[in-house]
């Protein structure tokens, strides 16, 4: 995650709550950084639904 | 209707942004000036208009070229630049840093409950009647009551501020008369400030949990802000809390009115509310464009931009491009991959789309729980506004419980 693009949708923790939380003023801060296989899909779909581009889902990281 | 001239014009790649075609249906003008006029121009003061979704994000990324310091181009009655929205980074983060965190997704979700009484008690005063005006009795009064509630003054104020408001975003509504229209929303600029500077004094001798006290005891780097600071964020809260929300309820419900398959969905699975809210957000986007001033020459899709220019970021048309959605013409709720830009991107995200997303989330829930269905009086047309597409008169009816 991005933190210098990030202002604040919050459209990650909303949708990903498994894996994104929020510092007090509502931008995102990353809880899970290694997301389980059965989470992959929802990193995704946070990934997919940042107007910031903010967020990156690197499948080779998981060893 | 505006006779024979299309509208975007290929030919001169001129648009009219005020026309009443385009409130109300938008999007085939979007489309065109995305293909045809990338970089349009208004008929109205000939201003740039961005309009693909990678041209208008990166400006709005870009406030060293794209600059939010137009208080002076864009006279709404203000004696400085409101505050934090007509200033640039780095001033303007300060103040983020600030306001931010009274307008985070938890906090909005602290004042939900009280949101949803009220949006019943509004419910409870038409739905034995079968029909209602939804803008005047639905749409306005849910997020003022908000509004009002979040800054600590009494509900009996409502009118005061909304006549205020209007005189403000739509002189246009009492004069054509540009001289005039100034002079409105100059009269309603005096009296934001003088009320706002009386509500300060109170507060910072008997302060409360509201904004206005916050305001008055915020530090940025271990000073308090001024009084005049204090006043240039309540004005911006004014024009900001009183007409967006309002504006895309409006929007919102007539799409739904108009589209029995969509309301059906939302009825059978409240779940998909929140995905719904993101779509029609996208769909909708009723602030459907946000003005920038050019600081340095630049140059787009052959186009140059001069400094001084007050350009428009047409982020509705943005939200309905085909090089970023897929489908962009279709609405569906449960849209995967949405991009949208309807609350802006880059440092000036709008302060309050967590407030937005929790009121329309809980404006449709109870509505469609209360009043599952309901149409368009027949007969009868919406009308919308120009500029903040405002859903200015809106029948519906729906049939009464036996």
């Amino acid at each position: 995650m991005d933190a210098a693009a990030c202002v604040g949708h919050g459209r990650c923790y909303v949708l990903a709550p498994e894996i994104f939380g929020d510092d007090e003023r509502g931008h995102c801060v990353v809880a899970k950084p290694e997301v389980p296989a059965h989470l992959e899909p929802k990193a995704r779909l946070a990934a997919d639904n940042c107007p910031e581009r903010a967020i990156h889902v690197d499948p080779d990281a998981r060893r | 209707m505006s006779d024979a001239v299309p509208n975007p014009n290929p030919e001169t790649g001129m648009v009219n942004l005020f026309d009443a075609e385009y409130a109300r249906c938008p999007q085939p003008v979007y489309r065109a000036l995305r293909s045809q006029c990338p970089v349009a121009r208004q008929v109205f003061g000939n201003g740039p208009v961005l309009s693909r979704y990678e041209d208008v994000i990166w400006a709005l990324r870009h406030p060293e070229i794209f600059s939010s310091a137009m208080d002076l181009q864009i006279k709404l009655g203000t004696e400085r630049p409101m505050i934090p929205q007509q200033i640039d980074p780095p001033a303007q983060t300060r103040y983020r840093k600030i306001l931010d965190p009274r307008f985070s997704r938890k906090r909005m979700a602290e004042i939900e409950p009280d949101v949803r009484r009220h949006a019943g008690e509004l419910i409870d005063r038409f739905i034995d009647r079968g029909e209602c005006e939804f803008d005047h009795e639905f749409a306005v009064p849910l997020p003022c009551h908000a509004f009002l509630s979040l800054m600590g003054l009494p509900q009996s104020e409502l009118g005061h501020f909304l006549a205020i408001k209007d005189d403000i975003i739509r002189p246009h509504m009492k004069s054509l008369d540009l001289e005039e229209m100034g002079r409105i929303r100059e009269r309603a600029g005096h009296g934001i400030y003088e009320y706002f500077g009386r509500v300060v004094d109170e507060r910072r001798r008997a302060p409360g949990d509201d904004l206005v006290s916050y305001l008055c005891q915020a530090e940025i780097d271990g000073e308090r802000l001024t009084r005049n600071e204090i006043l240039d964020i309540c004005f911006l809260m004014i024009l900001a809390g009183l007409d967006t929300v309002t504006a895309t309820l409006g929007c919102n419900v007539a799409f739904l009115a108009s589209n029995p398959a969509h309301r059906e969905q939302l009825v059978r699975d409240p779940a998909l509310i929140p995905g719904a809210v993101e779509e029609l957000l996208r769909w909708e986007t009723p602030v459907t464009g946000v003005p920038r001033v050019v600081k340095r020459e630049v140059e787009i899709h052959g186009a140059t931009l001069k400094p001084g220019e007050l350009v428009t970021l047409l982020i509705g048309a943005s939200n309905t491009d085909e090089g970023e959605f897929s489908d962009p013409e279709l609405v569906d709720f449960a849209r995967e991959r949405n991009r949208h830009v309807a609350f802006g991107s880059g440092p000036h995200r709008c302060l309050g789309s967590h407030l937005a997303r929790m009121e329309l989330e809980v404006a449709l829930e109870e509505w469609h729980r209360r009043i599952p269905e309901y149409r368009v009086k027949p007969g009868e047309l919406p009308r919308y506004s120009p500029g903040i597409r405002e859903v200015q008169y809106l029948p519906l009816v729906w049939d009464r419980r036996a």
